[in-house]
């Protein structure tokens, strides 16, 4: 009973932190604060992590919501007041930052073993381990469509998005280079291990944007919430979005979309610690406890993205309200993830400016 | 064997052919022996696999830090800088690459066709330090983006592992020859992870003949190799093909065209290897700085296209790809990329001619497909069939595979009908690039420095096999001054029909015969010089004559011996050889050849 009490009251806290998100940072108590991305994920975050975290330390979580990007940050660090002790943040983002020495280093050794003792370098996956990060998950942007959209007939590569002719409708993309540029050199049936060395010629980026070209109807999003409900509302028939959000449309929504695999474009996520971080001690024990394979599969459990330990990708189960297995949705999964395609954060870091710049270009007339 | 050097030359003939037939066809030792030149084969393929995985990843990684792969270029954010780098980095490489070779004995980087003559002269040594430093300067010239290919230095490091391990274990020239071939099969099968490939190319291209006895190394081998590859390298197949996609009847008309034009392509390209090579030879420029001017030349260019930089993996990629170029822009690429080549490799940069020809070939390809898509209104969807088509028929006669190139495309693609629409355009290009130009840019080399494999392998080891190893002093040799009568005795007593009239500083002055002398007693000068008798229109040879030449003399010649005269130093007689021993050396040599090429272990 007193353990029920506990997690009510810590429940109330975070409650209440989450509603007065100023308070928090000028309360000199010992508690931890971290900075994720809010929505499902942050909910699927509480139950997961950070109650249990409390549970087990005494230490009160605060959650704090950004939408990514480093401008937070550089602000917080130049004021000397960083208000965040473990920040939630993509890998291309944790790399730039690490770059930019706003990250404190972290050191692989910082995570448990397995629990069969498998050591962390073999346990997680390539890529996990990096100056300033530690990933924890894998998420992934993917195309989904309207299952009423081609009677007789279901998109099965990613070469159909761009294949209006046999899937014909408006479609949903991303107001970015990223991801879409990959699909658009993918469609010429390229391996996606030349992927990048591909798009770094300006053959590869000028055929990208050819076919890129010749879509009619695009519909660009920049909020992750809108693909579903452009999905939901009729207004495209195929949309990119990322896979977590689709997986909420479709289970709490019940929509009748469903998520093409082909050529999901998968991204690490990690766990940072900024400098001048007020409890970096605490952040590296929250890091060590929500690296742990029982966390990460029950984090998987509860939102499918898939985890970055293998055994913690061999422990995903049901999901605990619903009962839907898990494994079928995170990306990561041997038959979701047979054509993925792993973003190539290092590129991303040194080319997105000219990138970016090309991409402007070309959309505007 | 024993060579029998100096023995009675009449019973070593006899000797030697009772010996040949009486060879046991198997028993436990021979089979315990044959599983342990399997089992070495093996091993030779795991360190020429594992070499061939090392020398890639740090091609891959030079590309990388110097600015030559396309990603590296990207990535990196200050142009002016990188203009510098485009233009410094093969020019450097080349300078490194120009004192490399001077520590080689021939000034120049080893190549397969080095390991062909070694395998086909039965000579089986491959030098371990010019295979090291040509390897290194393979590495440093593909690094620095020179326009060559990476499999000549894999297929010779390969070669020089296996010559390498076969003189560890003092293995014969057979057991060296197949040893040689895991190297080459092994390579091969690890860079293009296809073992069959290696396996073919290993008897196509180095051993020329088809023996079980060489097959099960070179199997293991390439097998090995193969293992390594898909254990360590990781990439993608060199071709997609949708799986619906079957070209139709009338193409198959004109892949075979493709293929009839392809090589003429290849005739193009080999030439231009060739002919900037003498051209090099002719400038007046120190050999080291040729490749470094090679390679700033290259750079410049590479500003404007740089499509010729590298090997140029990604311009293959985009030239299987419908609509990546237009036809002129093909041309254009296409003209460079092999004068870029034949620049690279004809003023000197280490590396092999494949990999190029791929891109060419390719690119000549698609070309095609780019016009019969111009002729027919639409882009065929059979694309990628024209430009694997043109892609087989520039390598297949580059280097006179037209097996292995074929089994490159079934086993990187998977695709049956990719390998016969290739089968369609490598069936005219073959021939009529072997009819026109020569079996293989190597075959055409090796001629060029002297080497003739056009009439096979026998008449090349004859060619190589010096006379003086079957060269005696067991023969009757007299002063040309001595008399007649004096000479018939010396001769009757030991037991000769002939002597050879050798003065007191050596020099040689001619034969005589017993017949010819005791004719002349009999006439009665017997008190003459035994030099009025000398029979001095006999043909002789020299100590580098080789077999197959002493053959030639032997056709006009009667008598017992030949003499070895030294024509350098002012004709010193050196010994005889006996027209015996002669056909002894063409009867063993071409045992030695029968027995490696038919036998089964």
């Amino acid at each position: 009973m007193a353990q029920v009490e506990r997690y009510f009251a810590v429940a109330l806290a975070l409650l209440l932190a989450a509603l007065s998100p100023t308070a928090t940072s000028n309360e000199p108590e010992d508690g931890l604060t971290v900075l994720s991305w809010g929505g499902a994920y942050e909910r699927a975050q509480q139950l997961a992590l950070f109650a249990p975290f409390s549970e087990a330390t005494g230490k009160v979580v605060r959650v704090e919501r950004y939408n990514g990007g480093l401008d937070g940050l550089r602000h917080a660090i130049e004021s000397g007041e960083v208000p965040w002790d473990v920040i939630d943040m993509t890998r291309s983002d944790a790399l730039a930052a690490c770059d930019e020495g706003l990250l404190q280093p972290l050191s692989p050794t910082l995570v448990d073993s397995a629990p069969d003792g498998t050591p962390p370098e073999q346990d997680f996956i390539d890529g996990a381990f990096d100056r300033c990060s530690i990933t924890h998950t894998v998420f992934a942007t993917v195309v989904a469509y309207r299952r009423d959209a081609f009677p007789g007939k279901r998109p099965t590569s990613i070469g159909d998005l761009f294949d209006q002719q046999r899937f014909p409708g408006p479609r949903a993309l991303q107001r970015t280079p990223e991801v879409n540029l990959e699909w658009a050199l993918l469609s010429y049936r390229v391996p996606r291990e030349e992927l990048y060395g591909l798009l770094s010629t300006q053959r590869g980026l000028r055929l990208a944007l050819k076919r890129l070209d010749s879509l009619d109807n695009i519909h660009w999003w920049e909020a992750g919430d809108v693909p579903p409900r452009l999905l939901a509302e009729g207004e495209v028939v195929m949309a990119s979005g990322y896979n977590g959000r689709f997986f909420d449309a479709i289970v709490n929504r019940n929509l009748p979309i469903e998520i093409l695999w082909d050529g999901q474009v998968q991204e690490h996520e990690t766990w940072v610690v900024p400098q001048g971080a007020p409890h970096p001690e605490l952040a590296r024990n929250f890091i060590r406890f929500a690296t742990t394979t029982e966390r990460l599969a029950a984090l998987a459990s509860r939102i499918p993205y898939g985890p970055a330990r293998h055994s913690a990708a061999m422990q995903v189960t049901t999901h605990p309200d619903n009962g839907m297995d898990m494994r079928l949705h995170i990306p990561t999964h041997p038959l979701n993830a047979e054509r993925a395609v792993t973003k190539d954060d290092d590129w991303y870091a040194r080319t997105y400016q000219r990138i970016r710049e090309r991409f402007d270009e070309w959309l505007s007339p | 064997m024993s060579l029998a050097l100096g023995g009675h030359p009449a019973y070593t003939l006899k000797m030697d052919t009772t010996q040949a037939d009486r060879m046991p066809a198997g028993g436990p030792f021979a089979l315990f022996r044959f599983l342990g030149l399997v089992i070495f084969g093996a091993l030779i393929g795991i360190m020429a696999a594992l070499c061939a995985v090392g020398f890639v990843a740090a091609v891959l990684w030079l590309n990388d830090i110097l600015l030559i792969s396309p990603r590296s270029r990207m990535m990196f954010a200050h142009p002016g800088i990188l203009v510098a780098t485009t233009i410094a980095v093969p020019a450097v490489g080349g300078v490194i690459v120009g004192l490399l070779h001077r520590q080689i004995p021939e000034h120049r980087p080893h190549t397969p066709a080095d390991v062909i003559a070694a395998v086909q002269t039965r000579h089986g040594r491959l030098p371990a330090r010019a295979g090291t430093l040509s390897a290194l300067s393979g590495l440093i010239s593909l690094g620095a983006g020179a326009s060559v290919g990476q499999y000549g230095p894999l297929v010779h490091m390969g070669a020089t592992l296996g010559s390498l391990g076969a003189r560890l274990l003092r293995l014969g020239r057979s057991d060296d020859n197949i040893t040689i071939a895991c190297g080459v099969a092994a390579a091969i099968a690890t860079a293009f992870n296809a073992p069959l490939a290696g396996i073919v190319f290993a008897h196509e291209v180095v051993l020329r003949h088809y023996a079980l006895r060489a097959f099960a190394p070179v199997a293991a081998a390439a097998i090995v190799g193969h293992v390594i590859a898909t254990g360590v390298l990781e990439r993608g197949a060199l071709f997609h093909v949708s799986g619906t996609t079957v070209p139709q009847p009338w193409e198959f008309a004109a892949f075979v065209v493709i293929g009839g034009l392809g090589a003429l392509v290849a005739g193009a390209y080999m030439h231009a290897i060739l002919g900037v090579g003498r051209l090099a030879g002719r400038l007046p420029l120190h050999p080291v700085m040729r490749p470094a001017v090679a390679g700033a030349l290259l750079g410049l260019t590479a500003l404007w296209v740089p499509d010729i930089l590298g090997m140029g993996q990604e311009t293959l990629r985009f030239a299987t790809i419908a609509g990546a170029f237009g036809s002129i822009e093909l041309v254009v690429v296409l003209s460079l990329k092999l004068a870029a080549t034949a620049l690279c490799l004809g003023m000197g940069f280490g590396g092999g001619v494949f990999s190029p020809a791929l891109v060419i070939g390719t690119l000549f390809g698609a070309l095609c497909g780019t016009i019969v898509g111009e002729l027919s209104g639409a882009p065929p969807d059979t694309f990628v069939f024209y430009a694997v088509c043109g892609m087989v028929a520039v390598t297949a006669p580059v280097i006179g595979a037209p097996l292995t190139s074929l089994l490159i495309v079934f086993e990187l693609t998977g695709s049956y009908v990719l390998t016969t629409a290739a089968l369609a355009s490598v069936t005219l290009a073959s021939p009529i690039s072997a009819q026109l130009f020569g079996r293989s840019l190597f075959d055409i080399q090796l001629s060029v420095r002297g080497l003739d494999l056009s009439a096979g392998r026998g008449r090349a080891v004859l060619r190589e096999a010096p006379v003086r190893l079957y060269l005696t002093q067991n023969c009757v040799t007299l002063p040309p001054d001595i008399d007649i009568t004096a000479a018939v005795t010396s001769l009757s007593h030991a037991g000769h029909g002939e002597a050879h009239l050798v003065d007191s500083r050596n020099r040689y002055h001619g034969s005589v015969s017993l017949a010819d002398l005791e004719a002349a007693r009999e006439d009665g000068h017997g008190q003459h010089p035994v030099s009025e008798c000398a029979i001095t229109n006999r043909p002789i040879l020299g100590p580098d004559t080789s077999v197959w030449e002493a053959m030639a003399q032997m056709q006009d010649f009667t008598g017992e011996a030949i003499a070895v005269i030294d024509d350098a130093t002012d004709d010193t007689f050196l010994g005889v050889v006996y027209e015996a021993s002669i056909a002894r050396a063409y009867l063993q040599h071409s045992d030695e050849l029968r027995r490696e090429e038919h036998g089964t272990g």
